[in-house]
């Protein structure tokens, strides 16, 4: 009996030891085919993203002398980034980034949550009004911000005639600061409202049924639904939705570069198209990398603070 | 506290499919109301009914004396208990069971007395500040019950609310059910596709078929006085055993898998259509508890052959084989409860010492004052 027993306690733990050797060592082997998988695309990932922003990161603080046969860069130095603090064009940049993304987010948070709910309502031809409503989205930025220029234009866009046609004159839209601003943002709340809607509407159809019957069951109807369960339930979708669109809206640069060119005077320009104008039109890599790299790094800290306030409400979506 | 009457009730979905065909039934105050039928008989679909959640296609729903055909689910002052609970994911379960009372602006301290007591009755105290993903699931029934009853309503109604729970868990639930049904007097209906569940719940009993009312009843007298085959399989665990079998010598005789059975004329008393059926083909129904083993030379027996016996200790469950046609209706049994397809196939629960196993030939007697007759072209029962 104990002799046994003794067997067995001895067995155990070294036939255990031995499977486990040989499941790291098959670990191991899949481990390395894995690497040989990847490891071409890691390259190409690597020369199109970590190497630019790694050298960006490097330009930006480092001495950048420009001469007859390229650049070269001298030694470390944070100069760049104290040029762009005590710089008025940067602040200003910066400010109108961050009111252009908030303004325009909001509004189409808002305006997509709405459109998402009505869609929701629709039973039948959902598939083709959805089409309709991503015409905007699937148009590239480039050719629809050329549209919103004609509507927008001087002399014969659409909006002036209809604005002196009922009476209001004949405004000029993109000649002068806040109404090229205000057109900016239609133009880019036109595009991207109805990505908002189709995400909020996939979170929409995807809540369970049975709560908002037992909700209307306790007494819930109309606003006081959408307040007390939809919007809360909707929270994590609305959440994810902001954030994407704060990526976007922060790095914005085709639109504005098109439909305004960042004018009037600077009105328009957002960071991207400031660093875009000192890198490539005035030639100043070092203070034009640091643009680039400050304004990735503060979307960088928005993004982890927002996702940190919400965290909890991204966590609690069941 | 109020009554529900059904009154012709008709549901057609806007695809044309008619899953409830005119039903009538009445529910008195306080009384527990079970709708029982096979999946998609349309029970669901008529709780969903009397709840507002669903339009009635034809007919009028009475709740008290008003007619509330055309009234929102928020004004009909019911309750409800879904059958995946529906708890509010984002409250904490106090707010859970206190949100229709915060929608009616009760004051704040009243609601949190109300909550604090329907808690306590379904010993839910220590949860109230969680939220429903961190609860069990049978702490989430109970949030649905609390939900339901804190509100007080006229009308209580449940649609398989212990379906998710494990077996353990609904037995005690069944009882807990009951007995707050019992406390609030209030008018329920309750759905569930488990006839056991139905039978030991019910005051009466609903049951339901392809969108059919078929029988309402006490669970007694659904069990003694089926009005038909399905009722008769449906109710009862196992079920009936339904054989092809002749009526002779006026009718005070059957014969059943080629052996004669005497009717006592005590029968024929209790069932005085069964005359009109002399000399003709019947379908006999025999509960399982009906059949008892007997000797080899009895007579007033058939004989059978053994397939499977279960030994559950208080009695033994005998599946076997006789020589006549067995019937089974289709929808009424579960899957699981037929174990043998084959031909004459029928369950016996005989006393727990009996020395049987499979592959024996024995005879059985069957309780020929416990009969059930029925019409072998109509299902419909003869009495
Ligand atoms: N929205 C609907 N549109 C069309 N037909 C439906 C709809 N809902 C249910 N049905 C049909 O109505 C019938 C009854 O459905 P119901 O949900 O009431 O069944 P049930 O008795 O509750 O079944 P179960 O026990 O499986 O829950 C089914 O045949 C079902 O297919
Ligand atoms: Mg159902």
């Amino acid at each position: 009996m104990v002799a046994t027993e003794t067997k067995v306690t001895e067995a155990t733990p070294t036939s255990k030891a031995a499977s486990k050797k040989l499941r790291d060592r098959n670990q191991i082997l899949l481990a390395r085919l894995g690497w040989r998988f990847t490891t071409p695309s890691l390259l190409v990932v690597g020369l199109v993203t970590i190497f630019p922003i790694s050298f960006s990161v490097i330009l930006s603080l480092s001495n950048v002398t420009l001469s007859g046969n390229g650049f070269s860069l001298g030694g470390f130095t944070f100069n760049n980034f104290s040029i762009l603090i005590h710089s008025s064009e940067w602040r200003y940049a910066l400010a109108f980034t961050i009111f252009y993304t908030i303004v325009s987010v909001l509004v189409e948070v808002i305006l997509g949550t709405m459109i998402a709910l009505l869609m929701e309502r629709l039973s039948g031809g959902r598939g083709p009004m959805m089409a309709l409503l991503l015409l905007p989205w699937s148009i590239i930025t480039v050719i629809s911000a050329e549209l919103w220029q004609y509507i927008f234009q001087g002399s014969y866009g659409v909006m002036q005639q209809i604005f002196s046609a009922v009476g209001l004159g004949k405004p000029v839209f993109l000649g002068s600061p806040t109404p090229a601003i205000i057109s900016m943002m239609i133009a880019d709340i036109w595009k991207t409202t109805p990505f908002v809607a189709v995400i909020v509407l996939a979170g929409l159809v995807m809540l369970p049924g049975d709560v908002f019957e037992a909700a209307a069951v306790d007494g819930c109807s109309g606003w006081v639904m959408f307040w007390k369960i939809t919007f809360p339930l909707l929270r994590p979708t609305i959440a994810i939705a902001v954030l994407f669109r704060i990526l976007q809206a922060f790095g914005i640069f085709d639109l504005p570069f098109v439909l305004t060119g960042g004018g009037p005077g600077t009105s328009t320009t957002s960071l991207a198209i400031l660093g875009y104008k000192a890198m490539f039109q005035n030639l100043q890599f070092g203070p034009g990398s640091a643009v680039a790299v400050s304004a990735t790094g503060l979307v960088l800290i928005g993004c982890l603070s927002f996702l940190k306030v919400f965290k909890s409400q991204v966590n609690s979506g069941e | 506290m109020a009554t529900i009457n059904l009154e012709n009730i008709k549901k057609i979905y806007p695809n044309g499919y008619e899953a409830v065909h005119d039903i009538s039934l009445s529910i008195a105050e306080g009384e527990f109301m079970v709708l029982v039928g096979p999946s998609g008989c349309g029970k669901t679909t008529l709780l969903r009914m009397v709840a507002g959640l669903e339009d009635i296609s034809h007919g009028s729903l009475k709740i008290g004396e008003k007619v509330v055909n055309e009234v929102s689910p928020k004004d009909r002052d019911i309750a409800m208990v879904f059958q995946n609970y529906a708890l509010y994911p984002h409250m904490t379960v106090a707010e859970n069971i206190g949100f229709a009372l915060k929608l009616k602006k009760l004051p704040k301290e009243e609601i949190g007395n109300k909550v604090r007591a329907a808690a306590e009755l379904l010993g839910l105290t220590e949860w109230l500040d969680r939220k429903p993903r961190e609860l069990s699931g049978g702490q989430r029934q109970r949030v649905a019950m609390g939900r339901a009853i804190v509100r007080e309503p006229s009308v209580l109604l449940m649609d398989e609310p212990l379906s998710n729970l494990d077996a353990k868990l609904r037995v005690k639930m069944r009882s807990e059910v009951l007995k707050i049904q019992r406390q609030l007097g209030v008018a329920t209906m309750y759905v569930t596709h488990d006839q056991t569940e139905a039978m030991t719940m019910g005051d009466r009993v609903a049951v339901l078929n392809s969108g059919n009312l078929l029988q309402c009843d006490t669970p007694q007298n659904l069990y003694d006085y089926p009005i038909d085959q399905f009722v008769a399989s449906f109710i009862g665990s196992p079920a009936i055993n339904l054989y092809q079998a002749e009526l002779t010598q006026g009718a005070k005789g059957l014969i059943l898998a080629g052996e004669l059975i005497d009717l006592p004329d005590s029968v024929l008393v209790s069932h005085p259509i069964l005359e009109s059926y002399a000399s003709k083909q019947i379908t006999v129904g025999i509960r399982p508890e009906d059949l008892s083993l007997a000797d080899e030379l009895e007579t007033n027996a058939v004989g059978a052959v053994v397939e499977i016996v279960e030994a559950l200790g208080s009695e033994l469950i005998v599946h076997f084989t006789i020589k006549a046609n067995s019937i089974t209706v289709e929808g009424a049994i579960e899957e699981a409860e037929t174990i043998m397809e084959s031909k004459g196939a029928g369950v016996a629960r005989i006393e727990p010492r009996a020395i049987v196993k499979a592959g024996d030939n024995v005879r059985l007697k069957p309780n020929s004052t416990a009969f059930h007759f029925f019409d072998s072209v109509t299902g419909i029962a003869i009495y």
